[in-house]
Formats: C-alpha cells, sequence, structure tokens
C-alpha cells in the first residue's frame, strides 16, 4: 500500500484558492498589496504546516519524507520570493526604478500630444461636496469667494500615431456632473486601452465652502484655502499639497512619494506608506501612522499628535516647535507632554520638552535637555545606547540611572552617589525637590551634566515663547476656530 | 543515533529553512535588515541545520570501500 502523500501542498493550494476567492467577493481588495507585504508570512506558515506534519510522522512512526519541503516546492518558494520582493519595490515611493528615472522613460515611448480642456463654469452653490473621480494627472484646486465653480487644464496624450491621440482625447472628455450638493468630476481616463496613455491637468476654482473627496485617483493634488473636509483616501497620488484648509484632512497614502500639509483647522489623519511628510500647523489632532521612508517633520501641532511608524511610536499632548524623524534618528524640540516616545535602532534628541516623558529605545543613543521650569517624571529605558540628560544648574530633581555595562559620569557633585555594581554603574540622589528622573541602560554610558548657557538660554527662550505673546505659533493659532480645549484634555487622556 | 532519528533530522531542514528565510525577508521588508544579512543568516542556517543532521546520521561501516 503507498504511504500518504504530503499534505502541505493541498493545504497551500487551499489557502491560495481562499485568497482568490475573497479577490473575487471584494474586488476593492488590494490583492497586489496584500502578496507585496505579507508574502514572507506565507512563507512562514508554509513551513510551519511542513514543520508539523513531519514531526506528527516521527512521533506516530509514520514514514518520514526525505526531504520536508521537495525540490519543486522550493522552485515554487523563489517564485515567490521574487514575485513578492519586485511587487513590494515597485510600490516603495524610493524604489530604483524611480530612483533611476526610468520610470519616465517608459511613459517616453511615443509622442506627446496635447489637447485643450474646455473651460466649465458651474453654479454649484456655496458649500458643494467635489469628487474627482479615477483621475489621472495633476489637478489644482483653489477655493475662492462666491458661488461658481470653473474648470480648465488640458490633456497630454502619450501615443504611437495622432489617430490614437484624437481617438483617446474624444473618449476621454472631461465632465462636470451635479446632483445635489455633490458635483462629480470625471475624466473618463479609464475608458482607454493600453496603446494611449492619458494625463489630465486640471485648474479648478471652487466655492471655499466646498468639501474635496478624491477616489482611485493618480497624480499629483494641491488643494487650498477651502473651509470643507478633505479626503483623500482612494487611489495612489504621488504628490499631496494641502494648505489653508478650515476641516478636517483624511488622507491614505499609497507610495506618496511627498506629503504637504500646513495651516488646517480640523484634524488631520494621515495613514499608508510613502516617502517624505510635512505637516506644519494644524489646529486638530494629528495621527501619522505607516511606513515613511524619508523624512517626517512635524511642526506647530495644536493639539495631541500620534506619530506611529514601523520602528517609531510618538505621543506628545502638543508640538509647539518640531519633531524630525529620518531613518535612524529623531529630533525634537519644545514638545508639551506627557510624552511618550518608543523607537526602535533610533539616536533620539529631544530639547525643551515640558511635563513627563517616558522614552523606550532598544538600540540608539538618547539624548535629553528637558525644560527645567516644567520638567516633569522621567523614565527612560535604552537596551543599548548612551544615555544623556543636560539639565540646567539650578534644576531640582531626585535621580536613580543605572547600567548594566558601562560608566556613569556626573557634573552634579556630592549631591549624586555614585557607585560601581560589577561592571555598570549606579548613580542616586536628589538635588532639591524634584521629579523623580529615572534613566536606564543595559549596555551604555550614562552621562547627567549640567546644560551650557547657550543650552539653557535655548530652553528658556522657547518657554518664553510659549508663554508669551510674541510665540508665531501661539499667534497663529489664535487666528483659528479652536476646538473645545476639554477636547484635547479628554483626547490626551485616551491616548495616554 | 538511528536512521529514523537522521531521517528525521534530514526532512526538518527545509521546513525550518523556509520558516527562517519567511522571518528573514519579513525583517527586511520592516527595513530591520539588508539583504546582504539575510544571504549571511540563510548560509549559517544551513550550516547548522547540516552539522546537526551530520551528528545524527549513523558512522559509515568500518572497513574499506565496498567494490
Amino acid at each position: 500500500m503507498r504511504s500518504r502523500g504530503s499534505l502541505t501542498g493541498p493545504l497551500v493550494l487551499i489557502l491560495v484558492g481562499f485568497v482568490f476567492l475573497v479577490r473575487a467577493l471584494s474586488p476593492n481588495l488590494r490583492l497586489t498589496d496584500l502578496i507585496a507585504h505579507y508574502w514572507p508570512y506565507g512563507l512562514i506558515l508554509w513551513g510551519v504546516i511542513a514543520l508539523i506534519e513531519v514531526c506528527v510522522r516521527f512521533r506516530g512512526n509514520g514514514p518520514i519524507p526525505r526531504n520536508g519541503v521537495s525540490g519543486g516546492a522550493w522552485a515554487v518558494v523563489i517564485f515567490i520570493a521574487l514575485f513578492g520582493s519586485s511587487t513590494f519595490e515597485m510600490q516603495r515611493p524610493d524604489n530604483w526604478l524611480r530612483q533611476v528615472g526610468f520610470e519616465s522613460g517608459i511613459q517616453a515611448f511615443g509622442e506627446e500630444h496635447q489637447y485643450p480642456v474646455n473651460t466649465i463654469s458651474r453654479n454649484v452653490g456655496a458649500t458643494p461636496h467635489i469628487i474627482l473621480e479615477d483621475f489621472r494627472g495633476d489637478a489644482k484646486i483653489r477655493g475662492t469667494a462666491g458661488t461658481g465653480l470653473s474648470l480648465s487644464g488640458q490633456k497630454s496624450i502619450a501615443s504611437f500615431d495622432i489617430q490614437d491621440a484624437d481617438k483617446a482625447n474624444a473618449a476621454s472628455p472631461v465632465e462636470v456632473l451635479t446632483e445635489g450638493n455633490t458635483v462629480t468630476i470625471r475624466c473618463h481616463q479609464d475608458r482607454l486601452g493600453t496603446r494611449t496613455s492619458v494625463s489630465t491637468n486640471l485648474d479648478l476654482s471652487v466655492p471655499s465652502g466646498a468639501s474635496v473627496e478624491a477616489s482611485d485617483s493618480r497624480g499629483s493634488i494641491d488643494i487650498s484655502s477651502v473651509t470643507g473636509n478633505v479626503d483623500l483616501s482612494g487611489g495612489s497620488i504621488e504628490d499631496i499639497r494641502l494648505d489653508d484648509l478650515g476641516g478636517n484632512v483624511k488622507v491614505e497614502a499609497r507610495g506618496t512619494h511627498s506629503i504637504h500639509c500646513s495651516n488646517v483647522k480640523g484634524t488631520l489623519d494621515l495613514h499608508g506608506r510613502g516617502n517624505d511628510v510635512e505637516l506644519e500647523n494644524i489646529a486638530g489632532q494629528v495621527t501619522v501612522s505607516g511606513d515613511y521612508t524619508g523624512t517626517v517633520s512635524l511642526r506647530a501641532l495644536a493639539k495631541p499628535v500620534r506619530l506611529e511608524s514601523m520602528r517609531t511610536q510618538l505621543d506628545a499632548r502638543q508640538v509647539t516647535g518640531y519633531v524630525r524623524l529620518d531613518r535612524g534618528s529623531l529630533d525634537a524640540k519644545d514638545l508639551v507632554g506627557p510624552v511618550k516616545l518608543t523607537a526602535h535602532a533610533t539616536d533620539v534628541t529631544l530639547a525643551g520638552f515640558t511635563d513627563a516623558l517616558e522614552v523606550e529605545v532598544d538600540r540608539g543613543d538618547i539624548e535629553l535637555r528637558p525644560e527645567h521650569s516644567a520638567m516633569g517624571r522621567m523614565v527612560v529605558h535604552a537596551r543599548s545606547g548612551n544615555i544623556e540628560l543636560a539639565v540646567p544648574a539650578s534644576a531640582h530633581f531626585a535621580l536613580s540611572a543605572d547600567t548594566e555595562n558601562g560608566e556613569i559620569d556626573n557634573q552634579f557633585g556630592d549631591g549624586l552617589k555614585e557607585s560601581t555594581e560589577g561592571r555598570g554603574a549606579r548613580l542616586e540622589g536628589s538635588i532639591g525637590s524634584g521629579p523623580d528622573v529615572n534613566l536606564i541602560t543595559q549596555r551604555g554610558s550614562i552621562t547627567v551634566r549640567k546644560a551650557t548657557g547657550e543650552e539653557a538660554a535655548e530652553t528658556k527662550a522657547a518657554a518664553g515663547k510659549r508663554g508669551g505673546k510674541g510665540d508665531p505659533v501661539l499667534q497663529r493659532r489664535s487666528s483659528f476656530t479652536l476646538a473645545a480645549d476639554t477636547f484635547a484634555a479628554h483626547s490626551a487622556a485616551l491616548i495616554f | 543515533m538511528n536512521s529514523r532519528a537522521a531521517l528525521f533530522a534530514q526532512a526538518i531542514r527545509g521546513p525550518i529553512l523556509l520558516i527562517t528565510v519567511g522571518i528573514l525577508f519579513a525583517m527586511r521588508q520592516a527595513r530591520v535588515l539588508e539583504l546582504s544579512s539575510i544571504v549571511a543568516v540563510v548560509l549559517i542556517v544551513v550550516g547548522v541545520l547540516k552539522l546537526v543532521e551530520r551528528l545524527y546520521v549513523p558512522p559509515p561501516p568500518p572497513g574499506g570501500p565496498r567494490l
């Protein structure tokens, strides 16, 4: 009698079939996104199933296959790895194809033909909801006084011959459809075949009370001076620029190259993956989550902030200064606490923060320069890395610093008592009566020093700016209609 | 060591390697590891598995080569 064959193959087949079934039942599911991000977990699952099968056969005295994974299966694994890696790389905003400019080379096949878009003007009311549907190209949307919508622009059609370009132009008219309060702008670029590629550049003037939504769009979008909500949660928009907005903003980035957002009165919710992010002067709550490979820069954020990337999680009640997150470093100045930061393989520099601070870094150096007038409790933990704390000479605090493997440098004299324990050291004691400061590193040195005159002046100036009339951040914020402070307090309580 | 244990050591090599490759690529996508590190770790794991396999395989019978 033949021994029973491996169960792994059929199980993997069922799993693949199940994935395709889900795709068939929900067409909106982005299968390539799923494959690009989760294919390694598929291999792990496959390996675990095969391992369990071998173990069960061994324990049950059944026939053990000579190879847990056959030669044919390895060929499939290599194919999956190549396909998955390529898809993942293609979806990254800074992939090599874009870096060498090859992508534009592909688009350059065929000739570019320009066609004007006829100007459309319409009365749409004071607060229309504008939907940009299936859009490919660059769109500039400006809010203006009044109730009129005006649209103009041009189409750029890449095609091997002029007849195909003419046909493509005729097949992709720009339409403005009004239904109640909803105004849909449709460019019909999805009607075209593969022989032509149409990019539409639109210049839209809309009532300042408009809200804007872009669904399944690609290209770049620039929106300014509208007071309604902005929702860019569909499509793969490469560049996003949002300025002077009165409502809430929601952005879902899919390989977005740059996101710039400034002067927003509402909340901002950014999710997805992309390259550079720049947020400035946001009056509402800010949530940034996802994978951003470039620089994430946050400035003047008046309400609670949550930044959640693959390596870093930061919560703060307010950012009066800035936060700059690059690959391998986080630099922040003038954060209003409580501040909570968890980072992986990142050097952290925090200056001029107030209230409580909780930092946990697994690998990386930590440099802290608190603002002494509002210094709060500090709990700082590094698994591997140096910790440096610079406080003004007049600061009061109760210190407990431990390193399991490293040295401690104390510049506060006999008020703090140093002792050595094995290969590590301990420093504890109080300087006046102040908040608890706990510094722990498993491997690395700890320095507790007096801030230099320059550093002290810097933090003092920051404190003055926060409280004083000359604070440009406060001045900008005062021009906004801020949401009730109780909402901020409630949100902070939820976060912390 | 009996031949069944040797067969088991040989059979788990593939699944363990597959799990390792999956974990390493997941770490790469999370930007924890570079591609060069993946190759190095895979080589180390293959070496360790081969070593374990050799330890379990019974030694060849004494005497000269069979003709």
